[in-house]
């Protein structure tokens, strides 16, 4: 088991291009389950990579317990990793596929067919340990991936989208075998998705990637309830946050004729900056649906859109003013399509962000 | 009344075009094998006659030419000899191409692409053109005398070639695969070994085949580039054979048909090779 450092790790593909990972610094301790989630392009991946030693770190350091990886070959960084097409031996069985590593590095064959026993029974792949890995089911080879990387005993796991290639059903369910089972291994795990539901389910700690840069690093609840700039905010929750840009008034923004009450610190930040706008964002639970001739009302939404999830609906509709929000409301009696909500903005629940950069105000 | 019904009636009676376009395909089928077999049959039936027999078109049937071949000629050392040549430059084309191949599609290094052009340009230059300065080159390095010279001028007309295969074949195998023989603590030399050259082998095979047809069937090089008797070929003992004043056809078909066998056996063994992918299930 090891802590990992990223000390301003940094990748560029060409002198002319912006890098693909721009000085990361961040810390991960012994025995966390570390999630780096982004769109495409965001260096999550790069980094991962880079960690593994498959990928080249122009600047900056690399620490697996201690110890600077930043020029030694993946054989001696005492890692495993899981890849995203799971990367199987197609031309051995698959209790050859898991001792592969092992016999390599010359360990005695009877320790490496008790650690492959012990890891097929840890992950139910006793009955096909001598099948190929093209007679096994998609989560069964994700199964024997995993196991690849559990029976080499590393001091950390490195994950690259191993779920993606699955079901959704199937993807849920091994999400949690996943995150139990690191629990149980206690092994320090650094996992790249692009699914924030995944991120925010099964990691310790969520690191935000975006063009290259970390953008936020924190407990999934944190970056939920304080995300630090506008994209984290609109990147983590599901259905995204709603974000707007609004003119800033006297004791709030303006909105649909109103205003909305903002924050004490963020109305003085704001105005400390000098800004005219600012970005509202409004996670569609603050919403909460009211009749249009309430008193508290602050706007009216025209309902385009329902989606019924069985507990909870989400309303997609427009303001009057030409805003797009999403609301969630009970699932059991939701409104209608076509039909006019009035909506009661809960000032305690809302963010503030500079329009211009998106940082927190 | 189901749809079920309907389809299961279509499904036994096929339309009527249908049917008479494979009855068509059958015949076509037929006429090409009659056309491929013929020269077969004919080998054949002309090396179970003796000269007179076939001059004078007369039935009968001996087996008089296979044994004046064996007899009349050193055909047993010339098909050994050969084997030789085809084993020795076989092994070096499928060592080189398979090597050179893996580097250009996994370890792209600077320039890589240019080297890879060069030897594809290499196809295109026809074997006459440079077979005098080979011949200079090699005498000179007192090659010609044994089976070496014909050996390295086979392998190096075989190696672009392969060597294109092989790339092809190499840049199929996802860097995944790679990248976990890396992670697992193999050298980029043993992932070739240990991974990539076992999951190619129907690539080595259609290697193997293609260069084992064309220079087990090949006159020339063997004419020009084995000077000494006994390490000739079978085909320039056949040529050799047809070079008198008389030519005996019964005995050349003889030998022409035992210079076929070891051809149409190769293929045959291998043809399931040929078609077969070993990489399925190799990711999702």
């Amino acid at each position: 088991m090891a802590s990992i450092s990223f000390q301003g790790a940094t990748r560029r593909y060409a002198a002319d291009h912006p890098a693909a990972l721009d000085d990361l610094s961040l810390d991960i301790a012994d025995g966390e389950f570390c999630v780096l989630v982004g769109p495409s392009g965001s260096g999550k991946s790069t980094a991962l990579r880079m960690l593994a030693g498959l990928e080249a770190c122009d600047a900056g350091r690399i620490h697996i317990g201690g110890r600077d990886v930043k020029n030694l070959p993946p054989k001696q960084r005492d890692i495993a990793m899981v890849f995203q097409n799971y990367a199987l031996y197609p031309h051995m069985t698959v209790a050859q596929n898991m001792g592969f590593a092992l016999r390599i590095s010359k360990m005695p064959k009877d320790e490496v067919a008790q650690r492959v026993a012990q890891a097929a029974e840890l992950l139910d792949l006793e009955p096909y340990l001598d099948r190929r890995p093209k007679q096994l089911s998609g989560g069964q080879r994700q199964r024997v991936a995993m196991g690849r990387a559990i029976v080499r005993e590393p001091q950390v796991f490195l994950m690259d989208e191993p779920l993606s290639n699955l079901d959704a059903k199937l993807r849920v369910q091994t999400r949690t075998q996943i995150a139990s089972l690191q629990r149980r291994l206690g092994v320090t795990t650094v996992y790249v998705t692009h699914d924030q539901v995944e991120a925010m389910t099964m990691g310790d700690r969520v690191a935000v990637l975006r063009d290259g840069v970390l953008q936020q690093c924190g407990a999934p609840r944190e970056l939920y309830e304080r995300p630090a700039n506008a994209f984290v905010a609109g990147f983590i929750g599901s259905p995204a946050m709603n974000l707007l840009e609004l003119p800033l008034a006297d004791v709030g923004a303006s909105f649909e004729g109103g205003v909305v009450p903002l924050p004490r610190d963020s109305l003085a930040s704001a105005t400390q900056l000098g800004l005219r706008t600012v970005t509202v964002g409004i996670r569609p639970e603050a919403l909460r649906v009211a009749a249009t001739d309430d008193p508290t009302t602050t706007v009216s939404l025209e309902i385009v859109l329902v989606e019924e999830l069985g507990a909870d609906a989400y309303l997609y509709g427009t303001t009057p003013g030409g805003h797009r929000l999403t609301v969630r409301v009970d699932g059991r009696r939701p409104p209608a399509r076509g039909s006019q909500v009035g909506l009661v903005v809960v000032p305690e629940e809302l963010h503030v962000f500079a329009t211009e950069g998106g940082q927190r105000l | 009344m189901s749809s079920s019904t309907a389809e299961v009636a279509s499904g036994t009676r096929p339309p009527g075009g249908h049917r008479l376009g494979r009855g068509l395909l059958l015949v076509v089928m037929c006429l090409v094998a009659v056309v491929m077999l013929y020269p077969f049959w004919f080998m054949i039936r002309t090396s179970l006659q003796t000269q007179e027999q076939f001059q004078s078109g007369s039935r009968g049937f001996s087996v008089s030419s296979w044994s004046k071949l064996f007899h009349d000629l050193p055909a047993t050392q010339q098909m050994l000899n050969s084997a030789i040549i085809c084993t020795c430059a076989i092994l070096i084309i499928l060592a080189l191409s398979a090597t050179a191949g893996f580097a250009f599609a996994k370890l792209q290094y600077r320039a890589s692409t240019f080297v890879l052009l060069g030897i594809v340009a290499a196809m295109l230059v026809p074997m006459q053109s440079i077979i005098i300065p080979e011949y200079v080159n090699l005498s000179r390095l007192h090659l010609i005398t044994s089976y070496a010279g014909a050996v390295l001028v086979y392998a190096a007309l075989g190696i672009p070639f392969a060597t294109f295969l092989m790339t092809t074949y190499y840049r199929g195998l996802p860097d995944e695969l790679v990248e976990a023989g890396v992670v697992d603590g193999l050298s980029y030399v043993q992932v070739f070994a240990r991974l990539a050259l076992p999951l190619s082998v129907p690539a080595l095979v259609t290697v193997t085949v293609l260069q084992f047809i064309q220079i087990w069937d090949d006159l020339l090089i063997g004419l020009l580039f084995v000077q000494n008797p006994d390490q000739r070929p079978i085909t320039v003992g056949l040529a050799a054979l047809s070079a008198g004043r008389v030519t005996d056809i019964p005995v050349l078909m003889a030998g022409s048909l035992l210079s076929a066998i070891p051809a149409i056996l190769v293929f045959l063994f291998f043809q399931r090779h040929l078609v077969s992918g070993l990489t399925l299930g190799i990711s999702k």
